[in-house]
């Protein structure tokens, strides 16, 4: 009891002191003050859920600054996502069977999907993805992508391997670090 | 990786269990390779738990492989993975400009689409959440800068440049005769003629309301300008300059800290509250299309949501001081 209300006075204190800074890093970082809000109210609620021990106000702001900066590329790419499948689906020529809901699955796994191959190149995505998610054989990859049918077992097992760590890493309770190039923090933060 | 905890499969392991996976998934092992594969199996914990690995991963697949959907879904992926790089380029290289010789580098990162996202790091003027700013300027003009809105400024002999990098800027002109007045944004040029406008800029396009004087208003990308005259407003892209409306009044009266909303749906009226709210406020859905009519302070946040809950069928809920959510009755 007295445990969990210090849990909570911490936090509240954390986010009466970070939040506004945080909402507007994020803002200039978006460019759209509604998903800012929502992304900064989230990576507070990951704060909560995954309590950390911060010596001072700098190393919160580093923290939320390398956490916000992994959620922005997550929703920039859960956007572009979405965006190439709604193309995809308007281009094809009859119109799709799926449901609303069936839909919308698909796309979660997607983005899952994606989430886990983001750091191979995306030649090995693209075939792993093809092999698995179509069931497609090794020749039919391959001569989709114009490699040999013994590298498309290679990308397969890379690709595997791949998603093995990151799932190993998540297991032990280590944050996934945002393997994407980032941009360099800004020199100043107004708030 | 060291060994710290005894359940995570080596890597040693996790690579002989994708390679499994890879040989397997084909259907065309052979039963000697797959009596092999059992003996694998069977020999350490730790194969098992690698194992364990492949299956979770495999079953993420699940919802595409039984998609009607799937061959689609899988080239939306592909083309999804194949723009990302690209798109981070443009991101560092809108940082670049904005970071360095920021005047100079500007025309080139102006039309990468995602320079917003980076520019405002290095503007020269900008508001965060919950203020407006009031800035003067050198040769007499004010600019009143909406919470979480930037400009750049640049001044030269021969003209006064202003950049409006995000948000929404006010600006009331100094009286200058030999220096035309500017504002860029990304859809465009206008030119001050003598005059108070507000202009903010969105995803949509720019939009500029005029209330003494007039603007000309140069889309970037079409040979077509115009003019804005006092008591109107106009919304332009880059391509495009929309027909006049009356200005709204409400583009002007946040910098006396007020929201003016005349059948404003309550969506909106909540996202403008958002940016002067410092904790979370959420709306539900159901309550986004309610019509506001009114003014509410925009310094006191929680006395404009009392306010919207008196003349609006919604009820607000605060679990917690900084948690604020609105539900339709």
């Amino acid at each position: 009891m007295s445990a969990s209300q210090g849990l909570s006075h911490d936090f509240e204190h954390l986010y009466g002191n970070h939040h506004h800074w945080l909402l507007a890093w994020v803002n200039w970082r978006l460019g759209n003050a509604a998903d800012a809000a929502d992304l900064a109210h989230d990576a507070f609620v990951r704060l909560l859920t995954r309590p950390c021990h911060f010596e001072n106000a700098q190393q919160v702001r580093a923290y939320l600054r390398k956490m916000a900066n992994g959620m922005c590329v997550d929703l920039w790419r859960r956007r572009s996502l979405e965006q190439a499948w709604l193309e995809v689906l308007a281009a094809q020529p009859e119109p799709t069977v799926a449901s609303a809901e069936q839909q919308a699955m698909v796309l979660e796994a997607l983005g899952e999907i994606d989430t886990m191959l983001r750091e191979l190149p995306p030649k090995v995505a693209h075939a792993f993805v093809m092999a698995v998610a179509c069931e497609m054989t090794d020749n039919e990859v391959a001569a989709t992508l114009n490699v040999s049918s013994r590298m498309v077992r290679k990308y397969v097992a890379q690709a595997m391997l791949c998603c093995m760590k990151l799932e190993a890493r998540l297991a032990a309770g280590q944050p996934e670090t945002p393997p994407i190039p980032t941009a360099p923090a800004p020199l100043t933060v107004a708030s | 990786m060291t060994a710290t905890t005894l359940q995570e499969p080596s890597h040693r392991a996790m690579e002989e269990a994708a390679e499994w996976y890879a040989l397997l998934r084909t259907g065309q092992a052979s039963a000697a390779e797959q009596q092999k594969w059992k003996q694998w199996l069977g020999r350490d914990a730790e194969h098992r738990q690698a194992w364990s690995y492949v299956e979770r991963i495999d079953r993420r697949f699940s919802p595409l492989q039984s998609s009607p959907d799937r061959e689609a879904a899988v080239s939306a992926f592909h083309r999804a993975i194949s723009a990302a790089p690209r798109r981070r380029r443009q991101v560092l290289l809108g940082l670049a400009g904005s970071l360095g010789l920021s005047w100079l580098g500007w025309t080139a990162w102006r039309q990468t689409p995602l320079s917003a996202l980076a520019s405002v790091w290095g503007t020269d003027y900008q508001a965060g959440v919950a203020e407006t700013r009031q800035v003067a300027l050198a040769d007499g003009t004010t600019v009143w800068i909406k919470a979480l809105s930037a400009f750049n400024q640049a001044y030269s002999d021969t003209q006064r440049r202003l950049q409006l990098v995000t948000g929404e800027i006010l600006i009331d002109t100094g009286k200058d005769p030999s220096r035309p007045f500017i504002v860029d944004t990304a859809q465009g040029r206008l030119q001050a003629l003598g005059t108070r406008f507000s202009v903010s800029q969105g995803d949509a396009g720019t939009l500029v309301a005029v209330y003494e004087g007039a603007v000309r208003v140069n889309p970037a990308r079409s040979g077509a300008s115009g003019i804005v005259p006092a008591g109107q407003q106009a919304r332009f892209t880059a391509d495009t300059l929309q027909s006049l409306m009356p200005a709204d009044p409400a583009r002007e009266s946040w910098r006396h800290g007020l929201l003016l909303a005349d059948g404003t749906p309550l969506a909106n009226v909540v996202a403008e509250l958002r940016r002067y709210h410092a904790g979370h406020l959420g709306l539900s859905p159901e309550a986004q299309q309610l019509r506001v009519f009114g003014s509410y302070p925009l310094n006191d946040v929680d006395r404009a949501l009392d306010m919207l809950a008196s003349v609006l069928p919604i009820r607000l809920n605060r679990p917690l001081p900084w948690w604020v959510s609105i539900a339709l009755h």
